[in-house]
């Protein structure tokens, strides 16, 4: 058969459509091998959208990139995918190798660009390698922490002669566990005088909710979530659970001050801004997990779930940690409902999509977002990369097979892949938008408030764009939110693409210390 | 139409015969309500003066009795209803001024202002105090009828916390629209700040604060009261002042003017005002144009509002 022939067999053997990509001349040979294919009109929101389709599935999907341009145009979303551990089979077509002695248009040297952010990368050689290299790329994609792999597919491989033969391959997490860990952290856990646990991503990938539950009902300790989380960290309707961690030492430290064990699972710090601070000095902090982080203390890899399950069978009740209940919160509501401020905001979103996925990109909001939406598994995505025009790509992605998917987004950040709208109405994705609109960059006018007055008010922070006509040019259905806010639940029905602006208060808070 | 207003002493009546005058001529003001005989058609009466069947009797040509306020203890309802006179009150005119009354009981207690002025008064210069703010605080409302919801209109911008109690919930759109939250009233107790209480008093409500409920109460925590005294069990709260360091707001009192001789008054963390929650300049001029505005209306042939009976 010919290599294009043992690509199509090899994407059907190892499950890795659906594909999403943005083609050139390039990629022509091999898509005769490809089906089922999204197109997006910027390569990078095909990255995005296999991201998306690829965590909340947990299973590979394939990209495919035009060489140098593709490839070039979509490092920042390869980047994100690789700290989202997104186990995407990036693929890119290459040029012919007859004559890449002279360097034709288009070449380029595509493994070296993707140096850093993937898990894998090769450029096929010849036309036998197909099978192989797929199945090695879909192995190391899928391996915890799983994340992107490239393959560079040269024009003239893919009509080679290919040796193919169907192979069986399986893939279940591990869960074995080290006892003897597991049996030196309870115990470093009940001569502790206060431990707190600090739950991560992982959580949420493994599908551990209950056994961190039940972990932390045993301890009764309180369940903070590590900084910035891309995925849920906990149930949050636990009164164990004590909210997020801020992403900055002096905060952190704050948070933690009178625990003198802290045992992160499945996640672990990610710090901006900078502080002065040194983090968690003389805490004792061990992390357990596939995606460890030896910088921080002890170290145990292990599957986050089973450890979760075996030591709480052994941990002894150490404290009796409930959160309160903040009564100040429906006071916050009304307060903000004169003004669209983003209290009033979140809790309508709330009521109206209960049960939804929330892919978040609203920046400033997120926060807030987080805590008035809630965490449970598969209910919250963001991207851990701090990279923006995710957040529409991901969400289309993830609709494909969640029909309950919304994504809200920061009129700043929805302009980086607005034309991804292009490719929810063709396919018909049931995605659901809401664009927070403040006129412009608020974060970093809030970032300037702390650090840099004489900037907060500089022009260039503010963007002013008919947002919900350029949706209409893309033939979304878009509206313009009234004060209650009933929109919402426009926007919730229906199976075709929608996306509702919601123009919020402006003023800029102080969101740093 | 023939009307007499008989008004306490303390109110200026020259100025208002003069007002009255402009506006209802045939308007006879006194003092004074030990008259032998009137032959006036319409009565307009404070709180003041008891309209029993001793004056109803000296009026036999009354139709309509206006009562300039809210309260209407003072009349006979059995009386007037068994010679067919028509009653009214004035039930809006005063919430608003009620309603500022207990954010200045609780801002005068968080801030210790009382100590705070005698102290500058005694020629002292206290510079560390221990002053609250309200911002943050848990303000629980017993009673959510007209004058709770005019106190929870004026704290949303305080940005508190509110709790309430009532034997009716609101509908969810309103608890969303005020941001309140509906707890029962042990639940209120437990978790409140401030709880201020707003309810009439009935059989239900007489003495339902009592040693129990505010044993609930954090220490430290203020108890404001504008509704009426018998709501809350006097001994108790004295008790949970001198035991739990309650502080309180009072303006309501069994007996008007109370005995002086009660422990409540020589207690530091207590607060008083004259049963005048609801009396402002401003809401004496409100009373008294509705006042007006209903005789008026009686006078043009029209039903009066605010039928009592
Ligand atoms: C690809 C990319 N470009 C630029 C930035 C820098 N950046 C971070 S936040 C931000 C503003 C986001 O604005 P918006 O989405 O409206 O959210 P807001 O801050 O107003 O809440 C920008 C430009 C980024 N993170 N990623």
């Amino acid at each position: 058969m010919k290599g294009y022939e043992a690509l199509r067999e090899s994407i059907r053997e190892l499950g890795l459509l659906p594909a999403f990509g943005n083609p050139g001349t390039t990629e022509l040979p091999m898509l005769r091998g490809i089906d089922e294919y999204y197109l997006t009109l910027h390569d990078s929101i095909a990255v995005g959208m296999a991201d998306g389709y690829s965590q909340y599935a947990l299973k590979p999907s394939l990209v495919n990139l035009h060489s140098v341009p593709g490839l070039g145009n979509s490092i920042a979303f390869i980047h994100t995918a690789s700290k989202n551990r997104s186990p995407i089979v990036i693929t890119a077509g290459q040029q012919d190798s007859r004559h890449a002695v002279y360097e034709p248009l288009l070449y380029g040297d595509l493994t070296e660009l993707v140096n850093g952010l993937v898990k894998m990368k090769y450029e096929v050689r010849h036309g036998d390698d197909i099978p192989i290299v797929l199945r090695r790329a879909r192995a190391v994609a899928m391996t915890p922490p799983m994340g992107p792999v490239f393959i560079s597919f040269p024009m003239d491989t893919l009509d080679e002669e290919a040796a193919y033969e169907a192979k069986r391959t399986g893939h279940s997490p591990p869960n074995l566990i080290d006892e003897e860990a597991v049996d030196y952290i309870v115990d470093r856990l009940n001569h502790a005088t206060n431990p707190a646990l600090v739950m991560g991503y992982e959580v949420d990938v493994f599908d551990a909710f209950k056994e961190a539950e039940a972990m932390a009902d045993a301890l009764g300790c309180p369940v903070y979530g590590e900084p910035l989380s891309h995925r849920s960290p906990f149930n949050s309707n636990n009164p164990r659970f004590a909210g997020d961690l801020l992403p900055a030492s002096t905060l952190i430290n704050m948070k933690l001050l009178p625990h003198d064990l802290i045992l992160i699972i499945g996640g672990g710090i990610t710090l901006y801004p900078y502080l002065p601070s040194p983090l968690l000095p003389g805490k004792h902090i061990i992390s357990v997990g596939f995606d460890v982080d030896p910088r921080l203390g002890e170290a145990f890899v292990m599957n986050p779930k089973t450890f979760l399950a075996a030591a709480a069978k052994k941990v002894k009740h150490k404290c009796d940690f409930k959160r309160e209940e903040d009564l100040l919160y429906m006071n916050k509501v009304a307060r903000a409902r004169s003004t669209m401020g983003i209290d009033y905001v979140l809790y309508k979103m709330k009521k109206a999509f209960e049960g939804f996925t929330v892919v978040d990109e609203s920046i400033s909001y997120s926060p807030t977002l987080r805590s008035a939406m809630g965490y449970g598994h598969n209910k919250y995505f963001t991207a851990k990369s701090g990279q923006l025009g995710w957040g529409l790509a991901a969400s289309m992605g993830m609709s494909i097979i969640n029909r309950k998917t919304v994504a809200v987004i920061g009129d700043g950040s929805f302009m980086y892949s607005v034309q991804g709208l292009w490719t929810a109405k063709k396919y018909g994705l049931p995605t659901k938008i809401i664009v927070l609109n403040n006129g412009g960059y608020n974060i970093l006018k809030s970032y300037a408030k702390s650090y840099y007055p004489e900037l907060e008010n500089a022009d260039y922070l503010n963007i002013e764009a008919s947002i919900t006509d350029i949706a209409k040019g893309f033939g979304v259905e878009a509206e313009i939110a009234g004060n209650e806010l009933r929109e919402l639940e426009w926007l919730r029905e229906g199976s075709e693409p929608k996306l509702l602006l919601i123009n919020v208060d402006r003023t800029v808070q102080k969101m740093f210390l | 139409m023939k009307a007499l207003a008989i008004l306490p002493g303390f109110i200026p009546m020259d100025q208002i015969k003069k007002a009255a005058a402009q506006i209802l001529p045939e308007l006879e003001l006194t003092a004074d309500a030990s008259f032998e005989k009137s032959d006036a058609d319409v009565l307009i009466v404070t709180t003041f003066t008891k309209v029993d069947a001793g004056l109803l009797s000296r009026m036999p040509n009354l139709k309509f009795i206006q009562v300039a306020s809210t309260g209407y203890d003072n009349v006979d309802l059995g009386e007037v209803r068994r010679r067919g006179i028509m009653l009214s009150n004035i039930p809006v005119a005063n919430k608003e001024a009620v309603a500022e009354h207990v954010i200045m009981f609780a801002l005068v207690l968080l801030r210790n202002f009382v100590q705070l002025n005698s102290q500058i008064r005694a020629g002292q210069w206290p510079v560390l105090t221990g002053a609250r703010e309200l911002k943050g605080k848990v303000f629980g409302i017993i009673g959510m009828g007209a004058i709770g919801t005019k106190l929870v209109e004026r704290l949303i911008p305080f940005e508190v916390g509110i709790l309430y109690n009532d034997v009716r919930r609101l509908p969810q759109d309103r608890e969303e629209f005020y941001g309140v939250k509906y707890v029962e009233l042990d639940d209120l107790m437990r978790l409140s700040d401030i709880v201020s209480i707003h309810v009439p008093l009935t059989d239900k409500t007489r003495h339902m604060i009592t040693e129990r409920q505010l044993n609930l109460m954090k220490d430290g925590a203020i108890l404001i009261n504008t509704s009426r005294a018998e709501v809350i069990d006097e001994k108790a709260l004295i008790k949970a002042v001198k035991e739990k360091g309650i502080r309180v707001g009072i303006d309501v009192y069994e007996k008007e003017p109370p005995d002086f001789k009660s422990e409540l008054f020589s207690l530091d963390n207590v607060v008083f005002s004259p049963h005048i929650a609801g009396a402002t300049v401003e809401s004496q001029e409100r009373f008294l144009m509705e006042t007006i505005a209903n005789v008026l209306r009686y006078k043009q042939g029209l039903e009066p509002q605010y039928r009592v009976v």
